[in-house]
This record gives structure tokens, C-alpha cells and sequence, in this order.
């Protein structure tokens, strides 16, 4: 077989075969990308971006800010959808694992997103405009934590569309965070805010955790751990 | 005998289907209710709702709650339950879709709109869950023994109502549109969309949104609210019709008579409810309006305890109680005849400006006449204390205002003596919380004036045994309460040590 007369360069057959499937898988996986949710999420954030800009009228930092976390709500509502894939399981047998074909996912993605993202800051007014980077650590940890809660639900339930319920799960807890953080651990904090540092501080810190959830999360299970007892039948 | 037996069973499958199709609606209602209760968003959101709730009611109002304040502040929080079972009530109407048990379900005996009439039940009983709860904290505010007036039904139904709008709406966009993120992406864009234009409108616009506030926290009587509260439950009602009945009739439920006419009643009870919630305040309540803040006298109910008269909106009466609570304490530590002295204790309230903005009040200018506010409990009562003795002290309300001289710290002494903890009240009625250095004083009407060394002098006289001290001032009353009395000669008065603050009025 060729791939064992490649031996020489110093790669393992195994390594070899799986960046060889990888690259096949390329294509396929781009297909079942659901671009169109990506692209709703994408262009209604967007629009609350340029909002501000559109209605008129001078444009405060308080709306600037908004307008940029609802955009990127928007998208993270789209990205929940990222890991919807009807096929699931008839592709689990494929020979590359199951974080790399997350990641496959994400890598074809995250170029997009970036593009969008400096699209959506740049939409809002200069004069309005919140510190660039500190907002990108929002926006990041608001996709992580889609990421991490798509990851979680096909680990756990093995489910192949997770989106919906992982997008109602994302925006009832982003309704939430407002109005449950407690005022010493800010995180919705306005430019010129004393506590903007600290919230950003804050913001980076659930970002690692969301990160590492995903990365976590994106890991096939060695053996199920679900209790046979409470599994329903029709499951089992 | 044989033929019967074999007719027998023969008519059951002709009459059976309608009946049999109702029981499994309903059958399937049960099912997607207790699929929808138990939906985690849906819990999540009720948890929170609950706990909220249960938690901000414990203390709300200072325990003195006005029903016709209480019944508005049930109406936002179930917007969050709301949200919940839109989203939820939008993933189970498309189950069948993601799982394409479509084609399936198209054979049983229920047709596509019977399903979507379960999915419709059970938001139903989503709103009924809501409006227990509703009413648990209605009832809860109510049953408080400081509780007055009178709620509105209208403003009650509010919750409920916003529930079944927002779940009907969930039914009714997953039959327009299948795509599963549509719900979640919608949702962010109302959010948003409320939160730049809802606030800014004013006017009728206002009213086409579920919950509806106010501008201004003044408590007014139930009569003077103008809030078309009957007419916007009637079109928040209208309104979840027209959005569950076109759910059905999207559903292939356009041929029955019954869904045709129920879109046009809902549709017609939407439009009522519209133009009927949009005609603003009527003419009777702005007059009723205008004759409670100028003449309050022609409006008043008045009962008469020991020397003091206190006259009240009719529906405040069974207020008057503590009201005489806190001058009798006052009055008991006044020398002279401030102890007998008539006084009247007028409640007013400025009612011009409805619910859209705050206005002061100016004092009352006849001697021996205290205001007092339609609120009560928390910083209210030291307030309406510092009226009272401000009263006594300087004869009337109006001079008490603008007082800058050594009565001051009588007046302030007359007021906390009794209360419970003078010191951490005298930071309550002080605008700036402190209890050191000069501040202004707050109160119903105008605001007082006390120095660094007034505030030294009643320090150092809170400190002092109370009947040592009140023994003090009852002797010491003609001098302590002489008009432009200094603050050194009533220390001198009391015996007290000569205050080394500032003792200059702002």
C-alpha cells in the first residue's frame, strides 16, 4: 500500500492515514455546516450592530456596547447550530476522532466569524465604539459557551441536532446573567466604568472555563456513562 | 338474539371519530404539557420567577403595600417565563419535524390541526401556572396587615396573558417558519428592539407592548391611576387568540367554520382592545385628578384621635392608626402645650401629573397642619416624625422649612427620640445617609437644614439616658423652641457641652 512506502519521512502509517481522511473529510463536513443558521445568526447581528448607527441621532457608549453584545449573541445563537449533523450516527465509525472532526467544524468557521465580528465593531460609531479587544473576550466567551453547550449535549446524549435546545439554553441564561450577577462580580459593565477592568478580568476568566469545556466536551467518551436504570427504553 | 349481537358493534366506528378525536387532543395536550413544564429553560425560568418573586415580595412596599401598586408589580417578571415557553413551545411544535416523524404522525387519527391544538393547550396551562403564582403574590401583598386600596383585574391578567401571547407566538412562528433557529435569533431581535424603542415611545405605541410601566413611583388612589389596564388585557387577550387561532388555521384547520370565526372574534377583540387602550386619560379622572391635589379637603375622610384630626383618601383610612402611633410618640416627649395642641394630619398627593412624573408638594401654610404622604413603612415614618415635630416646634409646616436656628436639633430629638434606633433613622432621613457634618433632611414637602453642630448637639443628646433627656427638654421648652434661638443657648439649655462645628445654613 502506498501509505506504508511513506515511512521513510518520518511519520507514522497511522498519522499519515488520518491527515489523508482529514483532508477528504474537508469537503463533506463543509457541506453539513449548517451556513444558513451561521448566516441568520450572523446578519441579524449585524443589524443590532448597525442599529445605533441607523436610528439616528447621537450614539451613546451604553448603546454602543449593547448593540455589540446583542450582536454577538446573535451569532453565538447561530453557532449553537454548528454541531447539528442528522447524520451522527452513521459518520461515528468514521476513522478520525470525534474532536478532530469538532475542530474540523470550528476551523471552517472561525475565519468567517473573525470577518464578522470586525464587520459588527466597525459598524458601531467610532465616538461609541467600546475598547476593541475587551469586547472581542465577550464575544468569544458568548461562542465558547455555545461551543462548550453543543459539545456537552452530543457527549452526553449522543443527540444529532442539539442546536435548538443548546440555543433556548444560551438565551434564557443570557436574559439571566443581567439580572443574576451579583454587583461585586460584575460582568455588564459600560466603557468608563471603574469596573470595566475587573469585568474584563472576569470575562477572560469564564472564556478559559468555556474553552475548556469544549475541549473537554469535544473528547468520545471511552464507555457511556449513563446510569442503565434511568435510560428509557425506547433508548436503550 | 343473534342479529344484535352482530349490529352491535357495527355503529361505533361511524360515531366514534369526533368524539374519539377530541379525547386525543386532549390525550396529546397532557403529554406536551408535561413535556413543556418540565423543559429546562422552562424550569429554569420558573425557578427563577418563583424565587424572585417570593423574595422581592417578602420585603416589598416596606411592608405597607398599596394593592393598586402591588397588582403592576406582578406583571414583569413572568415576561422571563414567557421567553421560556415561547422557545420551548416553538422546539416542541417542530419535534416532529427534526426527528421526521412527520409522515408518520399523518396517518393517526389526529389531523395536523388537532396537534397543534395540544401544543396550544399546553401553553394554556403554562399561563395557568402563571397566574396562580400571580395571585399567590397578589394575595401575599394583600394579606399584609399594612396593606390598602384596591387592585385591578385588568392589571392582574397582564402576566398570564404575556405568557399565553409570547407561547401562542412560539406555536404560530414554528408554522411559519421551520428553520429551528428562527425562535432564538427573533427573540434576541424583540430584546432588542424593546430596549432601543420601547423605552423612547411615548403615547399610544406604548400600549401595544405586553407590560407596560410607569415613569414615576408615586402611589396615587386606585380611582385616580387612569391606566386603561381592562382594555389592554382585552387586547393582550385579543391578541393570543388572533396568534393561536391563525397557529390552527395555518395547520389545516382553514376549512372548519369554528377557526374562521374564532380568528375574526379575536381579531375583533385585538382591534377593541387597541383603540379602547388608546384614547389616554378620561376627562372624569383628570378632574378627579386635579380636585385630590388642590382641594384634598372635598376628597377627604377625617377621624379625630385624642387632639389630632387625621384626614385621609377614603381608601388609606384604616391607615390612621399608625399614622397616631407615630404623633403620639412625638407628642409625648413635647413640653408646654404641644402635647394637646390641635393638630391636623392631611394626607396629600400630587396627582396632575398621573403616573408620568414626580412633583413636590408645597407645605401647608395653615398653623398646626402636617402632610403626609400616601406611602408608608421604612424611611417614611421618621419622615412624617420630623414633620409632626417640626410642626409643634414652629407652629407650622411652612415655618418649619425654613428654619435655620438652634430649634432644629428639638425638632430632630422630637422625632428619633422614640424611635427605635434614632441614630441609624436620623442617617435614613438625611439625604446624604450620614450621621456627622451638616445635610439636608428630607421630607414630603420641603426639605430641612441641619448644621455640623446641630447634628453634634443631638448626638450627644440621643446619647443621654431618653427620660434624662426628655425631662430636659420639657423644661427647657419655651427657650428651645423661641423662634432664631442659637444652637450654643440650647446646649447651654440642656446642659450639654457647646458644639464645635460649623453653624452655618446653606
Amino acid at each position: 500500500m502506498p501509505v506504508t512506502a511513506t515511512r521513510t519521512a518520518g511519520n507514522t502509517p497511522a498519522r499519515e492515514a488520518r491527515r489523508g481522511v482529514l483532508l477528504q473529510l474537508v469537503r463533506p463536513v463543509a457541506r453539513t455546516v449548517p451556513w444558513w443558521a451561521l448566516a441568520a445568526g450572523g446578519g441579524l447581528g449585524l443589524l443590532a450592530a448597525a442599529l445605533p448607527r441607523l436610528s439616528g441621532g447621537e450614539v451613546t457608549p451604553w448603546a454602543g456596547v449593547n448593540a455589540l453584545r446583542a450582536a454577538a449573541l446573535c451569532f453565538a445563537l447561530g453557532a449553537a447550530f454548528l454541531l447539528d449533523d442528522p447524520a451522527r450516527q452513521t459518520t461515528a465509525a468514521v476513522p478520525v476522532r470525534r474532536v478532530l472532526r469538532h475542530a474540523l467544524r470550528c476551523a471552517l468557521v472561525l475565519p468567517a466569524a473573525a470577518v464578522w465580528w470586525s464587520a459588527a465593531v466597525l459598524l458601531v460609531p467610532e465616538e461609541a465604539r467600546p475598547p476593541a479587544g475587551d469586547v472581542t473576550v465577550e464575544a468569544a466567551t458568548a461562542l465558547a459557551l455555545a461551543l462548550a453547550g453543543a459539545a456537552f449535549a452530543v457527549r452526553r446524549r449522543g443527540a444529532g441536532r442539539p442546536g435548538q435546545a443548546v440555543a433556548a439554553s444560551l438565551l434564557v441564561a443570557a436574559v439571566l446573567a443581567p439580572l443574576l450577577t451579583p454587583s461585586e462580580w460584575s460582568l455588564f459593565t459600560v466603557p468608563g466604568d471603574p469596573r470595566w477592568a475587573d469585568a474584563h478580568g472576569h470575562w477572560t476568566l469564564l472564556l478559559c472555563a468555556a474553552l475548556l469545556a469544549v475541549a473537554v466536551c469535544c473528547v468520545e467518551p471511552v464507555r457511556r456513562r449513563t446510569l442503565r436504570t434511568l435510560r428509557s427504553p425506547s433508548r436503550s | 338474539m343473534t342479529t344484535t349481537t352482530t349490529t352491535a358493534p357495527a355503529p361505533t366506528p361511524v360515531t366514534a371519530p369526533p368524539g374519539a378525536s377530541w379525547a386525543a387532543v386532549s390525550a396529546l395536550a397532557r403529554f406536551e404539557t408535561r413535556k413543556l413544564l418540565t423543559r429546562v429553560p422552562v424550569v429554569v425560568a420558573f425557578a427563577v420567577y418563583v424565587a424572585w418573586t417570593v423574595w422581592r415580595t417578602r420585603v416589598s412596599f416596606d411592608g405597607f403595600p398599596a394593592l393598586q401598586d402591588a397588582d403592576r408589580a406582578t406583571q414583569d417578571a413572568p415576561l422571563l417565563v414567557g421567553l421560556a415557553v415561547l422557545l420551548s413551545a416553538n422546539h416542541a411544535m417542530l419535534r416532529s419535524r427534526r426527528h421526521d416523524t412527520e409522515r408518520h404522525l399523518d396517518v393517526l387519527v389526529l389531523p395536523r390541526w388537532g396537534r397543534t391544538v395540544a401544543h396550544l393547550l399546553s401553553v394554556v396551562a403554562a399561563a395557568l401556572l402563571v397566574a396562580v403564582c400571580v395571585g399567590g403574590q397578589f394575595a401575599w401583598e394583600a394579606l399584609k396587615p399594612g396593606a390598602v386600596g384596591h387592585g385591578s383585574p385588568g392589571e392582574l391578567l397582564v402576566g398570564p396573558l404575556s405568557v399565553l401571547l409570547l407561547g401562542g407566538f412560539g406555536v404560530l412562528l414554528a408554522r411559519l417558519v421551520t428553520a429551528p433557529f428562527a425562535a432564538p435569533l427573533l427573540i434576541v431581535l424583540l430584546l432588542f428592539l424593546a430596549t432601543f424603542l420601547g423605552f423612547s415611545d411615548d403615547g399610544w405605541t406604548r400600549w401595544l407592548m405586553p407590560s407596560v410601566g410607569t415613569y414615576s413611583v408615586v402611589t396615587l388612589p386606585s380611582d385616580l391611576i387612569g391606566r386603561p389596564a381592562a382594555w389592554h388585557a382585552l387586547y393582550l387577550g385579543g391578541l393570543a387568540l388572533t396568534l393561536m387561532t391563525a397557529a390552527v388555521l395555518l395547520s389545516g384547520g382553514a376549512r372548519l367554520r369554528t377557526a374562521q370565526a374564532a380568528v375574526a372574534c379575536a381579531v375583533a377583540l385585538t382591534l377593541a382592545g387597541a383603540v379602547g387602550q388608546s384614547r389616554g386619560v378620561p376627562e372624569s379622572v383628570t378632574e378627579a385628578r386635579v380636585r385630590a391635589s388642590v382641594t384634598p379637603e372635598k376628597v377627604h375622610t377625617c377621624v379625630e384621635r385624642d387632639a389630632t384630626t387625621y384626614c385621609a383618601f377614603p381608601e388609606w383610612t384604616p391607615r390612621t392608626g399608625d399614622w397616631a402611633r407615630t404623633v403620639d410618640d412625638v407628642r409625648a416627649l413635647a413640653g408646654g402645650d404641644a402635647q394637646d395642641r390641635p393638630l391636623v394630619v392631611r394626607q396629600r398627593v400630587e396627582a396632575r401629573y398621573g403616573l408620568d412624573a414626580d412633583a413636590t408638594l408645597p407645605p401647608l401654610t395653615r398653623p398646626g397642619e402636617v402632610t403626609v404622604g400616601t406611602a408608608w413603612g421604612g424611611n417614611r415614618v421618621p419622615e412624617f416624625a420630623v414633620a409632626v415635630a417640626g410642626a409643634l416646634v414652629t407652629g407650622s409646616e411652612a415655618t418649619a422649612g425654613g428654619m435655620c436656628d438652634g430649634r432644629m436639633v428639638t425638632v430632630m430629638w422630637l422625632a428619633l427620640a422614640d424611635r427605635p434606633d434614632p441614630v441609624a433613622d436620623l442617617r435614613r432621613v438625611r439625604i446624604d445617609d450620614s450621621d456627622t457634618g451638616s445635610a439636608i433632611v428630607v421630607s414630603r414637602t420641603e426639605p430641612l437644614q441641619m448644621t455640623s453642630a446641630q447634628t453634634e448637639l443631638l448626638r450627644e443628646l440621643l446619647e443621654l439616658p431618653r427620660d434624662e433627656a426628655a425631662a430636659k427638654v420639657k423644661a427647657g421648652w419655651a427657650e428651645l423652641t423661641a423662634p432664631k434661638v442659637t444652637t450654643d443657648r440650647v446646649a447651654r439649655v440642656l446642659g450639654l457641652e457647646k458644639p464645635e462645628g460649623e453653624n452655618e445654613c446653606l
